[in-house]
């Protein structure tokens, strides 16, 4: 009974949605204020009806109702009941009313919290998002069902993919979701405006906190992933440019351009039309990356081509929300009326190159994430585009955005003074090359790229800490002063520094990890010693261990440094029956200075001596700096979604916004 | 009936949320003159306070002040929209939408649910499930009884076994019990077939060298075996020879005469590879004119096609097969084998009634038969585990 009523709890959400899509814009359009209104009860009733099929499905997964396919397939009775919830997104179908929640969600979001957005606009954006709405809805109920039914019921479910059972990969998809789909919302917002007609300073302001909130969520989405990766993945790295990893970058890179250039457009009226093309790209490269992860054709275009059903349904959608955004934006734009003028040193044009870089970068990975796909189309021939593609073409490209990044706060509005910025990042140039040097010489011509690298993020992380510091005049006027400065500072404006030094700490982790990572793989018997970045491991062997659904080879490594004991570690290789596949699950000693890793698994050649297990271990500099930056990203963001200025003109209580202020002139 | 009325509580609730506004709202609609006008005051605001911060120099917040204040002037003579507040109408339209709302979601609903079908907990089987460790265990002592058998056990029980076996989805285990036979003197093509069937059913479908080498041995015994064939075809069509998996599912059709069951599968077979190769659709009337002697048991092809199909259409072709099997054995009334296999296949369908029947009728004929025979025995459990007498 339960799967049945969350069916039809979908179906009602698409009639709703349909409602929806179609009530509210044309009530925008003949001033009629009821069909307007209705937006926001629709979006409600979206919200409780997807919602309700979601805890149905859950429901479905906690009980091991094996009459629901979708059950059957992706779970078991065995499982731990975390693992159980989990499973219910964990399913093609399952993550696909997660991502449909999440949209309503954002739907309902702006009609509860939007109160200071006009309307019209917001009446607008609401039925862009319902069509959204019915485009996955329908996908959902007519090619991926998730309450279609198995009668009789298999005796027990097939189990959920082991690598998914792992805490990381359950916080992962629900976030990286939240900023997919987050840029939804900025995406209607976009075609709403251009819609109507308009797009101003007012309407970036409106639109911000919707950006930020998607981009913090997808930066906390693609850290975790990654975190995952290095954990579960037993392989040591943190990104493997692997497609799936890419169509979830792309969305980012945009995402922080749009971010970066609505700031502009609110400011000085500026790149209205680069603001709404970033908007349309961000969320077309999040369906692309839908698109990609969820209609197999990554398994093999082959295998795509064989039951193309959905694929092609998702590609329709994907063509018809691209091409349509699209043609509306060369349609309308021309007549955007042009933003405030700068000259070729300031703040906009430096945030112009910003966007520049950014896109070409998007481009180059949407290139090396695609050429495979069309390669295989067209010739057959499978080929993959790996790490080297994306080092040589990516990297470049990021290097100098980074040096660019340290300036960019430097540098005021329309007309900047790029001498007087140049005099007081003097120092600061000479420092970060000083510090490169010294690495350089302490690994004595270790990679050039690396070092490189290396000083730039110093740089970005010092001239952060200046610009900061200059704000709040730091050292320059009394303490008390500029603990009072700090206090007034908009909250943005310390969300920028805490994101710039985020990046460069990031940064840090990136290149010490790649560039200094040692790396030993040996065949070890209990007794066996591997040293390695001074360490002296010993291998003391394993045991068997038996967990809930699956059992598993326990090693035991003893790590000591100069004769000192370090700690103990207990890598495992789990073996999962139900699916018959294992997993490695890697042990981590983590510290700043380095991470060391290490997995085991039986040797794979037969001449190895009996018993003996495949050791791997890595020493991996500085990679805990990459979560640390990561989390300064996120608190970056939300610090500056809670400016107060995001929220100028919403009514307080019942109250309406204060009448306006009208120029003296 | 309490589904019915969720139904029908969680319709009319969407009907609701949808005429909401009707109840009429008291707040006013946010203008976008309003709130731009706000957000343009904040930024003066902002303007002058970072100049006396002296973030900016008094020239740049001159310059920025004069911006927004022009920004407030041209908004100021913008064209005023439509004032919605004053706007009414569309109530009649909304209530018809509204009642629409839940029409259409239950037509849609009942175009793609299973209305009625109850769900059932993992926990709520126990039942079942102590059914399912019966079997286990009779097969465990049927395959305990054939290993300690100094003759190496009768060869219709290691098929029982391997057949077992396979209903259960223990493809590996099957494949060892085919294997045991597959050295025999007395070794079948059918069994060969069926051996290759647990090979290839372990391996997601691939056949692998070995499960080749076993088909072609079954074609060597019996080269017109409808499941050898089927299987010889799925592997020329794995290797890329998709025109001669092709030619020869249809040579065997062609060869069939009159119709029977595992043509259907054959020729859905053909026209999916055929589609691969741009070949015109093939249609089962063309190789069966007419309709003639009633079909066996589900051959294992079909069985292979059934695992194909979707959830529903599978019960659907299993129930179509079975009923198939109950009307040849009204006419072949003494036909052991079918007798079993029906019940084993009501008892899969959870038809106890019937199952316990079946098993009766075979108990009948398995009368003169040695108490050694697996099929004694087979019949005495299924009989326990449909109820007992």
């Amino acid at each position: 009974m339960i799967p049945e009523i969350g069916q039809f709890a979908l179906a009602l959400a698409l009639v709703l949605a349909l409602v929806q899509s179609v009530l509210p814009i044309v009530g925008a359009a003949r001033g009629n204020k009821l069909w307007m209104q209705s937006a926001w009860a629709t979006s409600l009733g979206l919200v409780l009806f997807v919602g309700t099929a979601f805890a149905a499905l859950i429901r479905s997964f906690i009980v091991s109702d094996f009459t629901v396919a979708n059950v059957a397939e992706n779970s078991n009775s065995l499982q731990p009941l975390f693992f159980k919830i989990a499973a219910a997104w964990g399913s093609h179908e399952g993550s696909l009313v997660l991502w449909v929640l999440i949209l309503t969600i954002f739907g309902l979001s702006v009609s509860l919290f939007g109160t200071n957005i006009p309307a019209a606009l917001r009446a607008r954006t609401l039925s862009v998002q319902a069509w959204i709405v019915v485009g996955f809805l329908s996908f959902l109920l007519l090619t991926s069902n998730p309450f279609d039914r198995l009668i009789p019921p298999p005796a027990d479910g097939s189990d959920l993919n082991p690598l998914l059972q792992d805490i990381g990969i359950i916080i992962h998809p629900p976030l990286l979701y939240l900023g997919y789909v987050g840029f939804s919302i900025v995406f209607s917002f976009a075609v709403a405006a251009l819609i109507e007609g308009r797009v101003d300073e007012a309407w970036a302001r409106w639109v911000r906190p919707w950006t930020l909130a998607a981009w913090t969520s997808l930066t906390a989405g693609i850290a975790l992933g990654s975190w995952w990766a290095y954990y579960e993945l037993g392989w040591g790295g943190w990104w493997f440019w692997d497609p799936v990893e890419n169509v979830s970058f792309m969305p980012w890179l945009l995402g922080t351009a749009l971010l970066h250039s609505a700031i502009v457009t609110e400011k000085r009226g500026a790149f209205k039309s680069w603001t709404i093309l970033l908007a349309i790209l961000t969320f077309s490269l999040s369906l692309l990356g839908t698109f990609i992860v969820r209609s197999g054709i990554l398994t093999s275009v082959h295998a795509f081509a064989v039951d193309p059903a959905r694929g092609i349904y998702m590609l329709g959608l994907l063509a018809i929300a691209i091409g349509g955004s699209l043609a509306l934006y060369a349609w309308r734009a021309p007549d955007m009326e042009g933003g405030g003028l700068f000259a070729p040193i300031s703040r906009e044009a430096g945030l112009l190159i910003n966007n520049i870089l950014l896109t070409v970068a998007t481009g180059i990975v949407l290139f090396g994430t695609l050429y495979p796909l069309f390669l295989e189309a067209v010739t057959g021939d499978k080929i993959s585009v790996g790490a080297p593609f994306f080092n040589a073409g990516f990297i470049p490209v990021m290097l100098p955005l980074v040096l660019l990044t340290g300036i960019g706060p430097f540098l005021s509005w329309k007309r900047a003074d790029l001498m007087g910025v140049g005099q007081r990042l003097k120092a600061i140039a000479v420092v970060s090359t000083l510090i490169a040097l010294g690495i350089w010489y302490l690994t004595t011509g270790g990679p050039a790229l690396a070092i490189l690298a290396l000083g730039i993020a110093v740089w970005l992380l010092l001239t952060t800490l200046k610009e900061w510091g200059l704000r709040i005049k730091l050292f320059k006027a009394p303490f008390a002063e500029s603990l009072r400065r700090l206090r007034s500072l908009p909250r943005a404006s310390h969300g920028m520094t805490l994101a710039h030094a985020g990046l460069a700490i990031a940064m840090f982790g990136f290149i010490g990890s790649s560039a200094w990572k040692t790396e030993q793989i040996v065949f070890v018997t209990p007794g066996v010693s591997v040293s390695i970045a001074g360490f002296d491991v010993t291998f003391e062997g394993t045991q068997r261990v038996q967990g809930p659904n699956y059992v598993a080879d326990r090693g035991t490594l003893t790590v000591t440094r100069d004769g000192a004991p370090v700690t103990t570690m207990y890598p495992e290789r789990r073996f999962y029956p139900v699916t018959r596949t294992g997993t490695t699950e890697s042990a981590i000693r983590e510290t700043l200075a380095g991470d060391l890793y290490a997995t085991i698994s039986v040797p794979a050649s037969d001449g190895a001596a009996e018993r003996a297990w495949t050791l791997r271990i890595l020493y991996e500099p500085l990679v805990s700096f990459i979560w640390i930056g990561a989390t300064m990203l996120l608190l970056g963001g939300l610090m500056s979604l809670s400016d107060r200025r995001l929220r100028v003109g919403a009514p307080r209580r019942k109250a309406r916004a204060p009448a306006n202020a009208t120029p003296a002139e | 009936m309490a589904f019915w009325f969720i139904l029908v509580a969680l319709g009319l609730l969407a009907l609701l949320l949808v005429i909401l506004p009707l109840r009429g709202a008291a707040e006013p609609l946010a203008d976008r003159r309003d709130g731009a006008m706000a957000i343009y005051s904040d930024q003066l605001r902002e303007v002058e306070g970072e100049a006396r911060r002296g973030v900016i120099s008094a020239d740049e917040a001159r310059g920025a002040t004069l911006e927004i204040k022009q920004r407030m002037l041209a908004l100021n003579r913008s064209q005023v929209g439509p004032d919605y507040n004053a706007a009414a109408g569309g109530r009649k339209t909304l209530v018809l939408v509204a009642v629409l709302v839940p029409v259409l979601a239950g037509g849609i609903y009942f175009s793609l649910g299973s209305p009625g079908t109850e769900s059932l907990a993992f926990a709520d089987r126990q039942d079942e499930q102590a059914d399912a460790a019966e079997v286990d265990n009779l097969t465990a002592r049927l395959e305990q009884r054939l290993m300690d058998d100094p003759q190496g056990g009768p060869s219709e029980g290691w098929v029982l076994l391997g057949r077992t076996y396979m209903r259960m989805g223990r493809f590996e285990d099957a494949a060892n019990a085919f294997a045991t036979l597959a050295g025999r003197e007395d070794v079948t093509a059918d069994i060969l077939s069926q051996y290759a069937e647990a090979l290839i059913s372990l391996e997601n479908g691939v056949v692998t060298p070995r499960a080749s080498q076993v088909i072609d041995r079954a074609r060597e015994l019996d080269p017109r075996n409808p499941a050898g064939v089927f299987y010889k075809a799925v592997a020329l069509d794995q290797q890329g020879k998709s025109e001669a998996a092709h030619a020869l599912l249809i040579a065997r059709l062609n060869a069939a005469g009159a119709l029977q069951p595992w043509m259907e599968i054959f020729v859905d077979q053909a026209n999916r590879i055929g589609m691969t190769l741009g070949k015109s659709m093939v249609e089962l009337a063309s190789f069966a004119p007419e309709v003639s002697a009633p079909a066996s048991g589900p051959s294992a092809a079909e069985v292979v096609a059934a695992s194909d199909m979707s959830e529903s259409d599978r019960a659907a072709f299993v129930r179509s097969m079975v009923e198939r099997l109950a009307t040849r054995l009204e006419t072949e009334p003494g036909d052991l084998d079918g007798w079993l296999r029906l019940a084993n296949a009501y008892g899969v369908l959870g038809e106890t009634e019937k199952s316990r029947n079946a098993f009766l009728r075979a108990r009948d004929l398995a009368a003169d038969l040695s108490a050694e025979d697996p099929r004694v025995s087979a019949i005495a459990a299924g009989i326990a585990k449909a109820g007992g007498e």
